[in-house]
C-alpha cells in the first residue's frame, strides 16, 4: 500500500472547507496555531462557495465563487495545511479522526477539532420521487455551477426557501425553461402579520437581500410563474419524469384536492430546507437535541461553539441551517475558541486575552446573524403535510427500496422503535447509511407509533459513516503477512 | 410515576432474544401463555446483533448434540412460525493454514462422524476445486454441507411474532429488576416500565438475559458465571453472489458469510472482555478488512456498516441451561459464549418441555449451573 500510513498529529483540525470550515481554519491559524484542514472535494469551498471544476475554470466565475476563491487564498497564505479529496469516515477515542484520501495519512489526531461537516438536502417522498429526472435543487446547483451543465429543458421546482429561487435564475440564465417556482410557504402573509420583526431581522442583511432581488428579477423578465403555497404531490412519468401533480397547499402543508392539476416537465427539483450532518458529532460523543422551529436535530453548544464533547467544535451549517454569512462568524468563533484552547494548554505560557478580546465583537455580529436565522426558519420550515405524501406503495428508503407500507407493517408486527424498524425493514442500511432516508423513515416511524418527532430520535450512528474501501483499512498488525509467507502457499 | 398493577403468568420469561422468544413460543405451543419481559426493544440486543450462523460442526461434543437436534428445527421453522428468516443451508467451511490446524480438524471430523454429523475433510485440491474463491494461503478445510445461515434479526423477531400470536405476552422497555420467594420457591417477579414498577405473580421463571443475567442472580443471592465481551461485525456493500458458506480461518481469526441482499458480513474470531461497551474500535474494522486476504475478489469491496455486540461469556464457554439448585421455580438459559444462535430453537423446545412435562427429552443436566460450584 503506499501513502503515508502513521497517525498525523495537528493542533486544530477542521472538517469540511465551505464558508465555516475556511474561516474557523483561517482565524485559527491568524492566531497562531498548527491547522489542518480536510475536506471531501477536490477544491475547497463547499457547497456555498462551490467552484467550477478546474477544466471551466476560464467561465465566468460569480460573486460566491470569487468570494470563496478569496478566502481559500487567504486561508492558504496563513500556513493552513489541506488535505482534499479525503473522507473522514470516523471518529475515534482521543479526538481521533480516521482518513482515507490519495494523499492523507490513514488517521489525524488533533487537540481540538471543529466540525464544519454542512448539511443535507431535506426532500418528502411522494409518488413518483425516485423517478429519473427529480433530484434536489442542491444537485442541479452543483451541475450548474462545477460543471456547467443544464439537468433539464422544462424544469419545475418545489419546496421551500431562497435556494429555489436562486437556482432557478441560474436555470433561466442558462438556457433552461422555467416552468414554475412552487414556494410551499406563504412569506408574505407570514411577514405582515409582524412586521417589525422582519425589519430588524433584515437589517443590515443587504447582499442577501440584494440577491434575492436579483434572483427576482431574472425570474421577472423571464416570466416564470412563482407560486407560494403550492407544491408538488406526485411526479409521473415511463422511466423518467414527464408530468407532475402539483396542488395548493393549505397552512400545515396539506394539499388541497381540489385545486391540484398536471404540469409537464422533464425535470423536477425539490428541496424542503436542510437537515444539519451531525453523524461525525455523534460519534465523537456530542449531545443533540430535537429543534422543533427548524424541525431538526442539532449539537447542543456553549458559547465559544464547543460541543459536550471535550475539544469539539461545530460551526455552520452541519450545527443548524443559517447560510454562509452566519457560518462565516461561527466558524471565526470557534476558530479562535480552539486557538485559545490549545494555547492555554501549551507551553508558551497560554495567555488567550488578545484571543479573547476579537471574540467580544465577534459575539454582536453572531447575534445578528441569528435574529436573521429564526425568521428564516419561521419563513421558510415545511408543515407536516410535507411528511403525508407517501401512498402505500411509495418506497421511502431509495437505497434498500423500502415503502411506506412496509414501515407500517413493521410497526405492526411490534416495531416499538427507530431502530427496529430499520432492523425489520432495512431501511437505513444502505450506501446513503440514512442520510437521504432518515428524516422520512423517522417521520413515519413518529406517525405509526403516535409518539412526537423529538421521541422519535435519529439513526444510532457507527463508523464507517462514509462507505470505506477495505484496502484503505491497515490490519492491526503483520500476522496475515506472516501467515502469507509461511506454509501454505501453493505455488 | 408508581402504577399497582397485579399481573399473573404460568410462567415469566426475562429476555426476548432467540433464547427467550423460542422459549416464549414453544411455551404456547404447549397451552401455555407466559409474559415475557425485555429491558430494550425486541431484536436489540446479542441474538439480532449475531452473524446468524446455524452450524453444528466445530463444537464440543455437549453442544454439537444440541445443535444438529436444532438444526432439525430450523429446518421447519419458517414453515412453522409463517415468516421470512432467511435460513439457507449454504455449508460451513472451516479453514486450515496449517499442517497442525489440518490435523486439528481431521482429530474432531471423527468425532463428529461418530455423533452422526455428516461432514467432509477437503485437501488442498479440493479446497480449490469447491471454493474456488478462497486465498492460497489455506492448505485444506473441514466442510459441513448441512450447516448454515440466517438472518438473526428476522429470526429473533420470528419468535417473538409467533409466541405473540399464540397468546404470549411480550412486555418491551421492560426489565426485571427483582425476584420474590417463599420457601424456597419463586413467587413474582418484579419489574420496571415505562409506566412504573410493577410485579408479576409466578411461580416459574426461566432467564434468558444473556449478558445481563448476573444482576438478578444477585438478588436472589446467586452467582452466576457470565462475564459480557463484545465482538463486532462489519457488512460490505453489495456483491454479485459467489458463495453460499459460511467461511471461518482461526488462522487468521476472521469469519464471513453472505447475506441474502449480496452484502457480506464479516466478524472477528476474537473478543475484547469484560466490556459492555458497544462502538466499533478503529483496530477493529482494520482487523476484518483481512477479508482481503483471504477472499481476494472482495479486497476491492467498501465497508458499509459496522456493529458491535455483547457477548455472556462463561468459564467453559459452554451454555448455563437448566433448574438452579436451592430456588425452586429458577430456570436459566444463559450464557451462550457468542454459539447461542443455533441452539435457540432446541433450547427453547427442550424448556418448554421440562416445563410441561417435568423433563426434557434431552438431557441437560451437564449444562447445569452446579457444574461450577
Amino acid at each position: 500500500m503506499s501513502g503515508p500510513t502513521e497517525t498525523k498529529h495537528t493542533e486544530v483540525a477542521v472538517v469540511g472547507a465551505g464558508p465555516a470550515g475556511l474561516s474557523a481554519a483561517l482565524a485559527a491559524a491568524q492566531a497562531g496555531v498548527q491547522v489542518t484542514l480536510i475536506d471531501t472535494y477536490r477544491q475547497p469551498g463547499g457547497q456555498y462557495y462551490r467552484q467550477p471544476a478546474a477544466e471551466l475554470e476560464t467561465l465566468h466565475p460569480d460573486s460566491h465563487q470569487r468570494e470563496g476563491k478569496d478566502l481559500w487564498s487567504k486561508a492558504s497564505g496563513a500556513g493552513i495545511e489541506l488535505l482534499a479529496q479525503t473522507t473522514v469516515w470516523g471518529a475515534f477515542e482521543g479526538n481521533q479522526l480516521a482518513l482515507y484520501g490519495p494523499e492523507s495519512p490513514p488517521s489525524l489526531q488533533a487537540q481540538a477539532i471543529i466540525l464544519a461537516t454542512g448539511a443535507y438536502e431535506r426532500i418528502a417522498a411522494f409518488p413518483g420521487w425516485t423517478l429519473p429526472g427529480v433530484m434536489t435543487t442542491g444537485a442541479a446547483q452543483t451541475l450548474l455551477k462545477e460543471q456547467r451543465i443544464l439537468p433539464g429543458r422544462r424544469v419545475v421546482l418545489a419546496g421551500t426557501g431562497p435556494l429555489q429561487m436562486v437556482v432557478a435564475a441560474g436555470l433561466v440564465q442558462a438556457g433552461a425553461e422555467v416552468v414554475a417556482v412552487l414556494e410551499g410557504s406563504r412569506p408574505l402573509r407570514k411577514v405582515l402579520r409582524r412586521p417589525w420583526d422582519f425589519v430588524t431581522a433584515l437589517w443590515g442583511q443587504w447582499s442577501r437581500m440584494s440577491e434575492g432581488l436579483s434572483s427576482q428579477l431574472t425570474l421577472r423578465r423571464a416570466r416564470v410563474p412563482f407560486h407560494t403555497g403550492w407544491g408538488v404531490i406526485a411526479a409521473h412519468g415511463q422511466g423518467e419524469v414527464t408530468e407532475v401533480t402539483i396542488a395548493q397547499l393549505d397552512d400545515e402543508w396539506r394539499p388541497i384536492a381540489a385545486t391540484s392539476r398536471r404540469v409537464a416537465c422533464d425535470t423536477l427539483c425539490c428541496n424542503y430546507g436542510f437537515i444539519p450532518a451531525t453523524e461525525l458529532a455523534r460519534l465523537l460523543g456530542a449531545d443533540c437535541e430535537w429543534r422543533p422551529a427548524h424541525g431538526v436535530f442539532v449539537p447542543v453548544r456553549d458559547e465559544d461553539l464547543a460541543t459536550s464533547a471535550p475539544g469539539v467544535y461545530t460551526v455552520g451549517d452541519g450545527a443548524g441551517v443559517g447560510g454562509g454569512p452566519l457560518a462565516l462568524i461561527e466558524g471565526q468563533i470557534a476558530g479562535l475558541a480552539a486557538a485559545a484552547q490549545v494555547k492555554a494548554n501549551g507551553s508558551d505560557g497560554g495567555d488567550t486575552t488578545s484571543i479573547r478580546e476579537q471574540m467580544v465583537g465577534l459575539r454582536a455580529a453572531l447575534r445578528r446573524e441569528r435574529r436573521f436565522q429564526k425568521l428564516y426558519a419561521g419563513l421558510f420550515t415545511p408543515g407536516p403535510g410535507v411528511d403525508e405524501l407517501a401512498e402505500l406503495d411509495t418506497i421511502v428508503c431509495r437505497c434498500e427500496e423500502v415503502t411506506r407500507e412496509e414501515i407500517s407493517e413493521a410497526v405492526r408486527l411490534g416495531a416499538d422503535t427507530l431502530d427496529a424498524v430499520k432492523a425489520l425493514t432495512r431501511c437505513g442500511m444502505g450506501n446513503c447509511q440514512g442520510r437521504v432516508c432518515g428524516s422520512l423513515v423517522a417521520a413515519a416511524v413518529a406517525q405509526e407509533i403516535g409518539h412526537p418527532r423529538a421521541e422519535v430520535g435519529q439513526f444510532r450512528v457507527r463508523p464507517p459513516i462514509f462507505p470505506i474501501p477495505l484496502a484503505a483499512l491497515k490490519p492491526v498488525d503483520d500476522e496475515a503477512a506472516s501467515i502469507l509467507q509461511g506454509g501454505g502457499i501453493a505455488r | 410515576m408508581t402504577k399497582s398493577r397485579k399481573m399473573e403468568a404460568p410462567v415469566v420469561i426475562v429476555g426476548a432474544g432467540i433464547v427467550g422468544g423460542a422459549i416464549a413460543y414453544y411455551l404456547t405451543q404447549r397451552g401455555l401463555k407466559p409474559v415475557v419481559l425485555e429491558k430494550s426493544a425486541i431484536g436489540a440486543e446479542a441474538s439480532a446483533r449475531s452473524a446468524g450462523g446455524v452450524r453444528a460442526q466445530c463444537r464440543d461434543r455437549l453442544e454439537r448434540l444440541l445443535a444438529m437436534a436444532s438444526i432439525k428445527l430450523w429446518e421447519g421453522l419458517e414453515a412453522e412460525l409463517d415468516f421470512d428468516m432467511e435460513y439457507v443451508q449454504g455449508g460451513n467451511i472451516r479453514l486450515a493454514a496449517s499442517e497442525e490446524r489440518l490435523a486439528g480438524l481431521a482429530a474432531e471430523a471423527q468425532e463428529e462422524l461418530a455423533d452422526g454429523l455428516v461432514v467432509e475433510m477437503w485437501d488442498r485440491d479440493e479446497l480449490r476445486r469447491r471454493a474456488p474463491y478462497l486465498s492460497y494461503m489455506f492448505i485444506g478445510a473441514k466442510y459441513c454441507a448441512t450447516d448454515g445461515v440466517a438472518n438473526p434479526i428476522l429470526s429473533t423477531w420470528a419468535f417473538a411474532v409467533a409466541a405473540r400470536r399464540a397468546g404470549a405476552s411480550i412486555l418491551t422497555h421492560t426489565e426485571a429488576i427483582g425476584v420474590e420467594t417463599q420457601g424456597g420457591h419463586v413467587t413474582s417477579v418484579l419489574a420496571r416500565g415505562r409506566d412504573g414498577e410493577f410485579a408479576i405473580e409466578t411461580p416459574l421463571l426461566i432467564h434468558a438475559g444473556g449478558a445481563y443475567t448476573p444482576q438478578l442472580g444477585q438478588t436472589l443471592g446467586i452467582h452466576i458465571p457470565v462475564e459480557p465481551a463484545r465482538n463486532f461485525i462489519g457488512v460490505t456493500q453489495r456483491v454479485p453472489p459467489f458463495f453460499t458458506e459460511f467461511v471461518s480461518s482461526h488462522d487468521m481469526r476472521i469469519y464471513f458469510r453472505p447475506a441474502r441482499a449480496g452484502h457480506v458480513h464479516v466478524g472477528g474470531v476474537l473478543v475484547t472482555a469484560n466490556t459492555l461497551d458497544r462502538s466499533v474500535p478503529a483496530e477493529g474494522l482494520a482487523h476484518l478488512s483481512r477479508i482481503g486476504l483471504m477472499a481476494p475478489a472482495l479486497g476491492n469491496t467498501n465497508f458499509l456498516r459496522a456493529w458491535a455486540g455483547t457477548l455472556a461469556m462463561t468459564p467453559d464457554r459452554l451454555p448455563i441451561i437448566g433448574p438452579v439448585e436451592g430456588i425452586r421455580g429458577y430456570l436459566l438459559a444463559a450464557g451462550f459464549s457468542g454459539h447461542g444462535f443455533c441452539l435457540g430453537p432446541i433450547v427453547g423446545k427442550l424448556l418448554s418441555e421440562w416445563v410441561v412435562d417435568g423433563e426434557s427429552s434431552m438431557a441437560l443436566d451437564e449444562l447445569s449451573l452446579s457444574r461450577f460450584a
